[in-house]
């Protein structure tokens, strides 16, 4: 079997509901690649989402998943990452999900560096609640009649952030370069930490202009670094529509160090029933 | 990364190919299964009838590589023109309420791009036996891209507007 047959055994037997033209579609699709390129064993594989148009992407998978509550992907696979160190743990979602609702958890998870992937599908709108601003929009969006005159609100930077907040590896992917994703997430999902991909995925329904950004989007014109200062530097200057690996650097990965020193009756005990 | 005209040994060409195929046609089966879901059987019969197609194309590759063992090759390894391979479809091609004329055009650019792709690698590969498999290979692209010029010909008295949507997905409410 070569890996594009041994990718589609990490498909369900849901099929997507997104539109046609969706830049999730090549998500979907890369992390499959990623993942029959790894020959990861299902058993040991969860995705987990919060809520959203990109956050369906665990129904459409066939390894174990969460599709949780809105903007709480991140604590979710965190806990789940702590309890079982040994799985890959994979988080998604969008912008509004990650850094709006779960936006708190998104600065945590950096600083923490647990051994997860975070992937967020960036459309710049929420396209779910049928088109409004999220917080990596544009101010000057006036597309949606709840910002008729825009937000007038500088947009999160997801990069940025990520490295003042203490993210080990930190890269940019692009729908339209399904290859070059697949290659972003096996190297994600290899790095021991935190590793966020921002993906710039198109909403063709809502933002039917972002169909352009495959005329925009270069490559990031660095090498990765792993000087933080350096990063920061680059990305201060950067449009956000470069892809590639921008930030890698080797801090520890958290973990649990003490064991279990309780049972769980014993935590009942601590609770007023 | 691999440039696909500097490919030397037979075994390697040929899981290229094959992979070429499969991505193709595996990509044509999302795309139908993305249009069923949304309520469009004709251009999901449509894009799955391509699909079968790419199937037989990469069955008809494996012949040639009976008695060989083909090495495993992945599609970011090589440098292509496209971000994917030169016959695969960008999912964002597409879009709701397609005509059969649209679907056909998406695979005749596909097919255009193989037989290039092809007759490329037929005058510049370093190994003889590549390069003449690589003409055949691109000849049989070139009736691919005959029969669905003769195809988009035949259905071009049918070719009706865009349907209307009566249901639009971007009605703010």
């Amino acid at each position: 079997m070569n890996d594009l047959a041994k990718a589609k055994t990490y498909k369900s037997e849901v099929k997507p509901i997104w539109c046609p033209g969706c830049g999730d579609f090549a998500v979907l699709s890369a992390l499959t690649k990623a993942f029959a390129y790894l020959d990861l064993d299902k058993k040991d594989l969860a995705v987990i989402s919060g809520i959203g148009c990109s956050s369906r992407l665990p129904a459409y998978l066939s390894s174990y998943g969460f599709h949780g509550i809105h903007g709480r992907a991140l604590p979710v696979a965190a806990g789940l990452k702590l309890a079982r160190p040994e799985l890959t743990v994979i988080a998604s979602g969008g912008d509004g999900d990650g850094f709006s609702i779960g936006g708190n958890h998104f600065l945590h998870a950096c600083r923490r560096n647990l051994d997860l992937t975070y992937i967020v599908m960036d459309n710049e709108v929420y396209g779910m609640t049928k088109g409004q601003a999220s917080p990596t929009t544009k101010p000057d969006w006036v597309d949606s009649p709840l910002t008729p005159h825009g937000t007038g609100v500088r947009p999160f930077q997801p990069a940025a952030i990520a490295l003042a907040a203490g993210a080990s590896f930190i890269a940019r992917g692009f729908s339209g370069d399904p290859n070059g994703m697949t290659k972003l997430i096996i190297d994600a999902i290899q790095h021991p930490g935190f590793a966020f991909i921002q993906v710039l995925s198109p909403c063709p329904t809502y933002r039917p202009e972002q169909k352009l950004w495959k005329n925009q989007v270069s490559s990031f014109p660095h090498a990765p670094t792993d000087n933080p200062l350096e990063a920061a530097t680059r990305l201060y200057a950067d449009d956000g529509m470069s892809s590639g690996l921008i930030f890698q650097s080797q801090y520890p990965a958290w973990q649990q160090t003490s064991a279990v020193t309780a049972s769980i009756h014993q935590f009942e005990e601590e609770f007023i029933v | 990364m691999i440039k696909p005209e500097s490919i030397e040994d037979m075994e390697t060409f040929l899981a290229l190919s094959y992979l070429l195929e499969t991505e193709s046609s595996d990509r044509y089966e999302e795309l139908a299964d993305n249009m069923q879901a949304h309520h469009d059987p004709e251009i999901a019969h449509l894009f799955r009838k391509l699909s079968h197609y790419g199937e037989q194309h990469a069955s008809e590759i494996m012949e040639h590589a009976d008695g060989l063992v083909l090495p495993a090759v992945a599609s970011w390894e090589f440098e292509w023109q496209n971000p994917e391979g030169p016959e695969t479809t960008p999912f964002e091609a597409i879009g709701f309420h397609m005509t059969a004329d649209e679907v056909l055009h998406i695979a005749l650019a596909n097919e255009k791009r193989g037989r290039d792709f092809y007759a490329h690698i037929a005058e510049k590969s370093p190994t003889e036996s590549i390069r003449k498999l690589a003409a055949e290979f691109s000849a049989e692209e070139t009736e691919h891209v005959q029969l669905l010029e003769q195809w988009i010909a035949d259905i071009a008295h049918k070719i009706s507007a865009r349907p209307e949507d009566l249901d639009p997905p971007n009605i703010p409410e």
